[in-house]
């Protein structure tokens, strides 16, 4: 027979009562300027955009409720379904192909190869680099006659190579490709920390299994990067969505409105016609796409955990 | 409790720190330490845009109690800038106005001082060129001080004997062509086609009389066909590559690229500037826009640029000295001494224009400075940046070949009746 006995905390004493509430202020104090700086420049502006949403408010004279009648002009404006189809575009393309490039480089970096570490800071280099002078250099490498990226094509043989950021049917493209080549980098570096977490061990035991190098890649290096995996997919995600500088230097939305995205839209509503209060509405309509598309990834995430 | 305020004390400075930034926001004296008055005002580029110091050089000469501060911003991003400062009720006092479209849309929200005062008094309303584009329902919130409009700036040397003093359109194609010489990178064109909508469009409308808001542009055809042939003759640089690269038309002309080049008459200010540095080594004249029909009127197309006084301005009455001071005789002088044609003229100020070291002074570029008629650009409507924007669209991708001409028109026609309410 066992006896349990349970012993109660002894009731703290004044000293120790003071000594915790001394602490928590002290906690409170630290995380005080963070918390006012949030509440300040992003939750007040973010609850301010859901109230400015549904008025016709023009930044100066006096906002005006007008209901849902900015999400009701959102479903026949032929501008907002042209920017959310090309973000769906972009996102479609730059999400896998960044996702692939890292991995693949991540994978090859790894390798104790000589010079490893120069080549990881040169694909890391160009996510450091200012968004406009990358802009710029690929606006110049891509120009459609003087380019040296057509000029090698035309050598190779493509008598007429795209138009790229010139042409409705390559701009959207050449905006995904510069893109993959920035953020691939930085992608990389996730990946390289994400491999650092699989044990040497699974692939040990994979090689004396007979595994090959990509039995070991899909069994062992796969399901070992998949936390990171997910976390480099929903920010991908994320940065797809909202994408608005790269486009902005290079194209402006052009040519017509071949590469116009939903906050080049919000940006250009509000800013350049003073419509606020639309502005706002198509912001929020934006929120609401990355919202489900980021919690459609993590139902995904945890159903295939189970 | 000494260990604790050791640690807050940083915190509570920080947050001090913080606060005092977040609050700080377009604040800033109406006085400088000597009790000088401040009159802060809003202008792009101010190390490359000559006016600006020329006039805050003069006004303070001859006010010296005021000290005029620029407010210097980028001039692509300037009206953004300026809409979003205004939005945070920004005190800047003077506000530049860059053009018609955006005076009107600051104008109708209130956010600038009337000066109908101020207008009314002017002794002789027909000495202020463009005075009548600000006119809003009869009243006045800003007041030009430049005038310019369109000329067709051309390099002495590459055009030769060529007479320019009164092409059409289609004489312009044909000269241009003309005057384009070699290949690769030593190709010369004959002219150089900027990648702006206006270009095109506000030539053909000041030309045919089209109406640029009208949701109808038949009228444009004939002149992009002209625009579409010199570059497809490449005697222009291609648009695409223009604007892929972004090019500017000062680079086109200063290095010898083009030979003729349709520009506003700032321009020559530049140029002006950039001789006196050194930096611009071409003999260039100015003649006037080519037209569409021989029948020796010019018609060219312009844009008056303004300054108006922000109706949360600090110091609301200095500022709006220096704005009728800027928009006067004494600020058209300073200006067209740099070489800049002013809102108020008359025979002194082209005269002292005329008289500027480097001015082109020949009959034909004393002749593009006096067109028969200067239409607006854009017209000033409420439906006038909705309505650019299309246009604008609309334009890059004809002239990038994406779209016909036609096709091109039609689709103008119907955005600007479908989706401008």
């Amino acid at each position: 027979m066992t006896t349990v006995t349970t012993r109660t905390a002894p009731a703290p004493t004044a000293a120790t009562r003071r000594r915790r509430r001394r602490n928590a202020l002290v906690g409170w104090s630290f995380v005080l300027p963070n918390l006012l700086g949030f509440a300040a420049l992003t939750l007040v502006p973010v609850a301010g955009t859901f109230v400015v949403a549904f008025t016709d408010w023009d930044s100066y004279s006096s906002p005006k409720w007008i209901g849902l009648a900015n999400f009701r002009r959102m479903r026949h404006d032929d501008n907002f379904w042209t920017a959310l189809q090309n973000t769906c575009w972009y996102a479609a393309g730059h999400i896998p192909l960044t996702l692939a490039a890292s991995l693949g480089l991540a994978v090859l970096l790894n390798q104790k190869l000589r010079g490893v570490g120069i080549l990881r800071t040169a694909f890391f280099f160009p996510y450091v680099t200012s968004l406009v002078a990358v802009a710029i250099v690929w606006n110049m490498l891509l120009s459609p006659d003087i380019g040296p990226v057509n000029q090698l094509l035309r050598h190779l043989g493509w008598s007429h190579p795209p138009g790229w950021t010139t042409s409705t049917d390559w701009s959207l493209p050449a905006l995904i490709l510069t893109s993959v080549w920035r953020d691939m980098g930085y992608y990389m570096v996730l990946f390289l920390a994400g491999l650092q977490t699989v044990p040497a061990e699974l692939y040990e035991a994979a090689r004396m299994d007979g595994a090959g190098p990509w039995a070991r890649f899909w069994h062992v290096t796969m399901p070992g990067l998949r936390p990171t995996t997910f976390f480099v997919t929903v920010m991908l995600t994320i940065s797809s969505f909202k994408v608005f500088d790269l486009v902005q230097v290079m194209t402006e939305g052009g040519p017509g409105r071949s590469t116009l995205v939903l906050s080049q839209l919000i940006f250009r509503e509000g800013i350049t016609h003073g419509r606020f209060g639309y502005s706002s509405a198509v912001s929020l309509a934006l929120f609401v796409i990355v919202l489900a598309v980021t919690l459609a990834q993590f139902q995904i995430q945890r159903r295939s955990e189970r | 409790m000494r260990r604790t305020t050791t640690r807050l004390l940083p915190v509570a400075l920080a947050a001090t720190l913080f606060g005092a930034a977040a609050c700080g926001g377009g604040g800033g004296s109406g006085t400088t330490s000597d009790g000088r008055t401040v009159v802060k005002i809003a202008l792009w580029n101010y190390q490359t845009t000559p006016e600006f110091k020329a006039l805050i050089d003069g006004f303070e000469a001859k006010y010296p109690k005021i000290d005029v501060q620029p407010v210097d911003i980028l001039a692509d991003d300037y009206p953004d800038k300026v809409t979003t400062m205004l939005a945070g009720g920004d005190k800047t006092d003077v506000l530049t106005m860059k053009n018609v479209t955006d005076y009107a849309r600051y104008a109708t929200r209130g956010q600038l001082l009337p000066l109908t005062g101020a207008v009314a008094g002017l002794p002789d309303k027909s000495a202020y060129a463009g005075l009548a584009d600000y006119d809003l329902a009869g009243q006045y919130y800003a007041l030009p001080y430049r005038q310019d409009f369109w000329v067709l700036f051309y390099n002495k040397k590459l055009v030769g004997d060529a007479d320019v003093s009164h092409l059409t359109w289609s004489g312009f194609d044909s000269l241009a062509k003309q005057l384009t010489k070699g290949s690769g990178a030593s190709k010369t064109y004959g002219t150089y086609l900027h990648t702006w909508r206006s270009v095109v469009q506000a030539v053909a409308s000041a030309q045919t009389g089209g109406d640029l808001l009208g949701g109808d542009y038949g009228w444009m055809k004939d002149q992009y066909g002209i625009a579409l042939d010199v570059q497809k003759a490449g005697a222009t640089l291609p648009f695409a590559t223009a604007s892929s690269q972004k090019t500017t038309y000062d680079s086109q002309f200063t290095t010898g690229k083009a030979a003729m080049v349709p520009m506003g008459t700032w321009w020559a200010a530049a140029l002006l500037a950039e001789k006196a540095e050194g930096k611009n080594p071409v003999d260039w004249g100015m003649a006037p826009l080519p037209q569409t029909t021989a029948d020796g009127k010019t018609v060219t197309f312009g844009s008056p640029t303004a300054f108006a006084v922000n109706k949360k301005a600090r110091n609301a009455d200095a500022a709006k000295q220096f704005v009728e001071w800027a928009s006067g005789p004494e600020g058209a002088a300073v200006l067209a001494k740099i070489g800049l044609v002013p809102s108020y003229h008359d025979s002194s100020v082209m005269n002292t224009f005329f008289g500027v070291r480097d001015m082109p002074t020949d009959a034909t570029s004393r002749q593009a400075m006096q067109p028969s008629k200067v239409q607006l650009e854009m017209p000033v409507s409420d439906k006038s940046s909705d309505i650019d924007q299309i246009l604008t669209e609309e334009h890059e991708l004809v002239m990038t070949g994406e779209k016909s001409v036609d096709a091109g028109i039609k689709e103008m026609d119907h955005r600007v009746k479908t989706e401008v309410q």
